[in-house]
């Protein structure tokens, strides 16, 4: 399973994007939560591993962005890069530099999946988004 | 500095700036607010709903870091008072007071930032250890302490301290830093004032007392933390100055992190004294692997390098800029004192204190014959082992009758197989809490190969603790 963001604008949200995927495609999409307005709005999702690469395209096309990788947000003003999270994380996406700075490699994180690092941070600096 | 530069370097260099930047527990500070008008003397206090104590006469107030939040506990905690107040924030204090001729109030609820504060010193009485124990954990359980979230099974270790950053680690023997040593508190000017509490530099654990004037610190090198079922701490920056006074001084300035060593500690088991798995020095810790039995293991610090390094380079920058200076100990320091455990409390009681015997039976005996022995031993778990006296599963008396009520024909599949244990060294304060979390009555106690050496039952802890008071 792939969880990932769709993000839709003013232009996008109005038009049935999701089940146009679904239909052209014949591929299941699970909503998690999605909020949306006039103005816009966005959608948690969980794809399908064999056809999520063919989703994220179909979405991009249609004008939607698409996050599959900010699933764990860090903030760097709270972050004193202690290392509270780093020997918690399974993937490596949360790894010190040659600094001494801890780097959240986004592409690696397993987002609301796993999490293991939220609670493990002293200074409450990583979130879950979604 | 390697060794072979001891001369050119005790020509050549004058002082070395060490630092650290850690959660440091035994943190606090002490203010004074002023009178009221009616005047009061507290008898209690908080601070953003945080209790805060009232050691001395009427209005002064010591913020302990590790005090918890009543409404928002392990979340915010005296650290974030401490914090929120030096980066200018308002804060709300409550107090109450019984009253007396000359402090007739009893009540005061007063929004405060630190300009309203008379003094605002922090004053910590255990900082800047010189190294620490890096914590892991054996059991079934994440477990969350003070060295961090340990992931079951060993999957993961914690360290903390600067390693060869240190400050207590390049003066070991404690010539240059004593009572009276000017330093780096938290981006302010701070005093050490004595041993730390529990400094023990016969065993490699030494540590300090430290003052500083809370009201200059900068937010960047002092900030309010939480463990996640721990409870909240503050990180404290303290940088020190160490003269070069002699090139004895300059041998010990050029310890590294490989000479650095430490024990790596189950934490799963909750004893005075837990077991040590192996040494491993700072270096080892830093480069983010150790072996543990035999399986490499992702190993991570709770304190930053980074800060320390901050913290280190604003001393020397204050040094270089000629408004800081050295001062000499007015006195030195214990070198030769060892921290004692607590006298045995009364009333400490472990699992080997109330095992008892349990009731086994092997997977392949009928129902009615294990049926009997229950009845016979009058218990209400059958622990249901291997050939060789390994734990294979769990069955009540409950799952028992539902065998006989589905004219089942064997217990194959009443058997509970994931079963949660105990072993013989536990307290029995983390034997309720697990019987509790997992809605359980009884558990098994086994040795490290997994044979069952008895059972514990809530009951008989109840009975323990109707006899007698668990402390």
């Amino acid at each position: 399973m792939v969880r990932v963001m769709f993000r839709f604008d003013k232009e996008t949200v109005d038009k049935p994007i999701t089940s146009q995927v679904i239909l052209e495609h014949s591929v299941p999409i699970n909503i998690l939560s999605a909020h949306m307005n006039q103005r816009g709005g966005e959608i948690l999702a969980e794809l399908d591993s064999r056809s999520a690469e063919k989703v994220i395209k179909a979405f991009r096309e249609k004008g939607v962005t698409v996050d599959v990788r900010r699933l764990i947000e860090k903030d760097d003003e709270l972050c004193v890069d202690c290392g509270g999270c780093v020997s918690i994380c399974p993937m490596d996406a949360l790894m010190f530099d040659e600094e001494r700075s801890v780097i959240l490699h986004e592409e690696k994180c397993n987002g609301v999946t796993c999490g293991l690092c939220v609670d493990a941070c002293p200074q409450r600096a990583l979130r879950l988004i979604g | 500095m390697e060794s072979s530069g001891v001369k050119v370097a005790f020509k050549d260099v004058d002082v070395v700036t060490t630092g650290t930047f850690g959660a440091m527990c035994s943190s606090g500070a002490v203010i004074n607010l002023g009178h009221a008008d009616p005047p009061i003397k507290i008898e209690k206090a908080w601070i953003n709903d945080v209790p805060v104590s009232h050691p001395g006469a009427a209005v002064d107030l010591f913020i302990g870091a590790s005090q918890v939040s009543e409404t928002e506990p392990f979340e915010y905690g005296g650290g974030h008072v401490i914090t929120d107040l030096i980066r200018g924030k308002e804060v709300r204090l409550r107090a109450t007071a019984p009253g007396t001729d000359c402090y007739p109030r009893t009540r005061l609820d007063v929004t405060l930032t630190k300009d309203d504060l008379n003094q605002f010193y922090l004053i910590n009485f255990r900082n800047c250890y010189q190294r620490y124990a890096c914590a892991t954990n054996g059991t079934d359980e994440i477990i969350y302490t003070y060295m961090g979230k340990l992931l079951p099974h060993y999957r993961n270790a914690n360290y903390s301290g600067s390693g060869e950053l240190n400050p207590l680690i390049n003066d070991p023997d404690y010539e240059t830093i004593g009572l009276g040593t000017r330093i780096f508190l938290n981006g302010g000017v701070g005093y050490v004032i004595g041993e730390g509490t529990q400094h023990s530099p016969t065993t490699g654990f030494g540590n300090i007392m430290v003052k500083g004037d809370a009201k200059a610190m900068d937010p960047e090198f002092i900030r309010g933390a939480s463990f996640t079922r721990y409870g909240t701490t503050l990180y404290n920056g303290i940088g020190i100055p160490i003269p070069v006074l002699n090139e004895g001084i300059v041998h010990k300035l050029a310890v590294r992190d490989e000479d650095i060593y430490t024990e790596v500690v189950d934490y799963g088991v909750p004893r005075r004294g837990r077991p040590t798995l192996r040494r491993v020095n700072y270096k080892e810790l830093k480069s983010g692997r150790i072996d543990l039995n035999d399986r490499s293991v992702k190993v991570g610090p709770l304190s930053s390098v980074k800060k320390a390094q901050q913290v280190s380079e604003g001393l020397k920058s204050w040094i270089e800029d000629g408004w800081f200076f050295l001062t000499a100990p007015v006195e030195r320091l214990p070198s030769d004192t060892v921290f004692k455990p607590m006298k045995q409390p009364k009333g400490a009681a472990f699992v080997e204190n109330i095992v008892q015997e349990a009731v086994t039976c092997t997977e392949d005996e009928d129902i009615e014959v294990v049926a009997a022995r229950l009845i016979n031993r009058n218990a209400n778990h059958v622990v249901v082992v291997d050939g060789d006296d390994k734990l294979a599963g769990i069955i009540t008396s409950w799952d028992l009758t539902k065998s006989i009520a589905d004219g089942g024909d064997g217990l194959g599949d009443y058997i509970v197989r994931d079963v949660h244990t105990a072993s013989v060294n536990e307290p029995l304060e983390t034997v309720s809490k697990r019987l509790a979390e997992h809605n359980i009555s009884a558990l098994p106690v086994i040795d490290g190969d997994r044979r069952v050496l008895g059972i514990v039952t809530s009951e008989d802890i109840s009975k323990l603790v109707g006899g007698r008071a668990l402390g």
